[in-house]
């Protein structure tokens, strides 16, 4: 096993174990802390993938954002500290047939596919060219995202203002 | 890039419905006071942007090329007729629906949040818009990603009824986890295939070394989230719940707008990715890797099945009317089955005979509810004698969703059971017939209790005003004249076939 090997290892480690606690924890802060060490592991595995710009935006916004403003939620909303999350299981035998049945045709899928690769060199940094494409072939997508986080703006004014009665 | 100014020439309906959204925000803000004006700039801007894709009649061609050498140039969205009868038939709806939300006292009571109502439903329109042209994958997501958004919010509008958040937060995370799946299926594709756009998928699906199996689950996955959209048979539970939780004007939105998108969608990206050609009697053939007729069958068989037999036990005509949507997308999936240009037809003559009648039922059910604040099936009791113009209205929208002459349902019908008969799927054919004949049943009983139980004197006497009495003659007029005189939405349909192909 290389060093390389190794890395992955670690870091898909870091970010099952932390998803697993996200899950099972019965307390949300507990919950919101793994989550993360999850997205820390993920950003991880996207660096050794080579795709640095988007390990970047993944702390970025992920840990530095996101993450945030959920633990701040938790805090400031007194009531949800101290609730007890029910984290029971019902329905345990068709639940794990449907899970066992969907892991198994994924797993069927990863290994027996034959991916796509191109040849070539894995590019030095990749800020660049996401740039450029976003501007060029895919500046429709650019522009249209932009529309789609106003209507994501205002549709979240329009649920956090009160009614009057 | 390659085409930049023809592209933004091609999109200018996509780009009106945007310019609208904005001076709506805007607006919003400058009339703070008064907002009377808002729904008047959004009527405008539906009547703009109905102009401007009437004006694409006609014209074809790819918009935003990829400048890519290695392949060959496919745009993200295809500007053809299919695309401009279902704008048309999104801007239609959406006109009758700012009317609807005119009318309706739900709607009118939130009235200082009315500007961000309007511009949710432009949000929708947006999303819808860009579903039923687009040919790229990362386009057909983020586009059903715009309308849910908006259509999430709408849902659960009127905050001060629980039912109306229950309805928002099922429809989240039904949504969610739906478009979560398909974007999922959409990797797998694109890690098989190397590109998102369905033209390249199709030529390159069809080389020997494509694990068909991978293919497979990831065609299941797309499946899985424009079922939801269309909301056929595995993924129609959220459709009762939010339907009768949504203010109705949205459900009424929802039931025909939405739906109409997700089949663009669907005909749009079963026929770009899966035919190989189409010969000269219009019959569609697939390529080899993926069976889609026992699945659509089966799917479109339990859709309607499940919609009609659900609908017996309804007692909320809103619910009722949630079910009898579901059953109406299982006979729409039957034309799609044909895999022909007959079947297109059908289902295009469908979409316009089931924009009017189930837009008109809905337009009742909000009247009555309007003024007896519910939609329970027993304060319909004796509505026909107290308020003739509303049950007699109602009683040709209920016909026509069963599919009897004289009205527009029936040659709705017709024409998808000729299609099913001249494709030789006679037995297929033979189930939808059955349930019709089932879907009669709950039709008629809303007309019982309107004609056969004699008003006591909590009937309510509902006289709309005179703006709602044309709104209803304008719906229930073509839904009778559709039924005898039907030769322009034949000849409209007929007309309306150019999906943009290889």
């Amino acid at each position: 096993m290389d060093f390389y090997n190794i890395i992955f290892f670690l870091f898909a480690l870091i970010t099952i174990v932390s998803a697993f606690i996200v899950v099972t924890s019965r307390n949300i802060i507990y919950s919101g802390f793994s989550l993360l060490f999850t997205f820390f592991g993920v950003a991880g595995i996207y660096v050794l993938l080579g795709s640095d710009f988007i390990a970047v935006v993944q702390i970025m916004v992920y840990v530095g954002g996101i993450l945030i403003l959920i633990l701040f939620g938790v805090m400031l909303t007194n009531k949800i500290v101290d609730v007890e999350i029910r984290t029971g299981a019902s329905h345990m035998l068709p639940a794990a047939i449907g899970v066992g049945i969907l892991f198994g045709a994924l797993t069927a899928v990863m290994v027996f596919t034959g991916w796509k690769s191109e040849p070539g060199l894995v590019p030095q940094t990749t800020t660049v060219d996401i740039g450029k494409l976003l501007i060029t072939d895919y500046v429709l997508i650019f522009e249209l995202l932009a529309m789609l986080l106003l209507v994501a703006l205002i549709g979240a004014a329009t649920i956090a203002r009160r009614e009057k009665e | 890039m390659t085409n930049l100014y023809q592209s933004i020439l091609l999109i200018l309906p996509e780009i009106v419905v945007s310019s609208v959204l904005i001076i709506l925000v805007l607006s919003d803000l400058i009339f703070h006071k008064d907002k009377r004006v808002i729904p008047f700039i959004a009527g405008l801007g539906i009547i703009v942007t109905g102009a401007f894709v009437i004006n694409q009649f006609g014209i074809t061609g790819f918009a935003f090329q990829t400048s890519s050498q290695t392949v060959r140039n496919y745009g993200m969205m295809a500007i053809d007729s299919f695309g401009v009868f279902f704008k048309l038939i999104v801007t239609a709806s959406s006109l009758l629906i700012l009317f609807f939300s005119h009318a309706s006292n739900e709607i009118q009571k939130t009235k200082d949040r009315l500007g961000e109502y309007y511009a949710l439903i432009f949000g929708m329109i947006l999303g819808m818009f860009f579903m039923i042209s687009a040919t790229d994958m990362i386009l057909i997501y983020l586009s059903m990603e715009m309308m849910s958004l908006s259509s999430y919010v709408l849902a659960g509008f009127t905050k001060l009824r629980d039912r109306s958040s229950e309805a928002s937060l099922k429809y989240l995370i039904y949504g969610a986890v739906s478009s979560g799946l398909m974007l999922f299926g959409i990797s797998i594709v694109y890690g098989m295939t190397g590109s998102t756009n369905l033209y390249v998928i199709n030529s390159l699906i069809q080389a020997p070394q494509i694990n068909l199996f991978a293919l497979s689950f990831a065609i299941v996955l797309i499946f899985a989230g424009i079922g939801y959209k269309i909301s056929s048979a595995p993924f129609h539970f959220w459709t009762p719940d939010v339907y009768e939780g949504a203010p109705i004007t949205i459900t009424a939105f929802l039931s025909v707008a939405s739906k109409a998108a997700g089949f663009a969608l669907l005909i749009r990206f079963i026929k770009t990715t899966f035919v190989s050609y189409i010969d000269s009697n219009g019959s569609w053939t697939l390529i080899n890797v993926f069976d889609w007729k026992p699945i659509l069958i089966g799917i479109s068989i339990l859709t309607m099945t499940l919609g009609n037999f659900s609908a017996l036990w309804q007692d909320n005509l809103k619910r009722m009317l949630a079910y009898s949507s579901i059953a109406h997308a299982g006979y729409l999936l039957l034309g799609l089955v044909v895999f022909s240009n007959q079947g297109l037809i059908a289902i295009l003559i469908y979409f316009i005979v089931y924009l009017l009648m189930n837009l008109g039922a809905f337009l009742i059910v909000m009247l009555v509810a309007n003024k007896t604040g519910s939609e329970e099936i027993d304060d319909y009791n004796g509505l026909g004698y107290t308020s003739p113009l509303l049950a007699v209205s109602f009683a040709i929208f209920l016909i026509s969703l069963t599919g009897l002459p004289p009205t527009a349902g029936f040659i709705g019908k017709l024409y998808l059971f000729i299609a099913l008969v001249d494709a030789k799927m006679i037995f297929v054919a033979v189930i939808a017939l059955l349930n019709s004949v089932v879907s009669l049943y709950y039709y008629i009983r809303v007309l019982k209790h309107m004609y056969l139980v004699k008003p006591t004197e909590s009937t309510a006497t509902v006289v709309p005003s005179l703006n709602n009495r044309i709104l209803v003659l304008a719906l229930a007029a073509p839904v009778l004249i559709f039924g005898i005189y039907f030769a322009p939405i034949v000849d409209l349909a007929k007309n309306c076939l150019v999906i943009l192909g290889l």
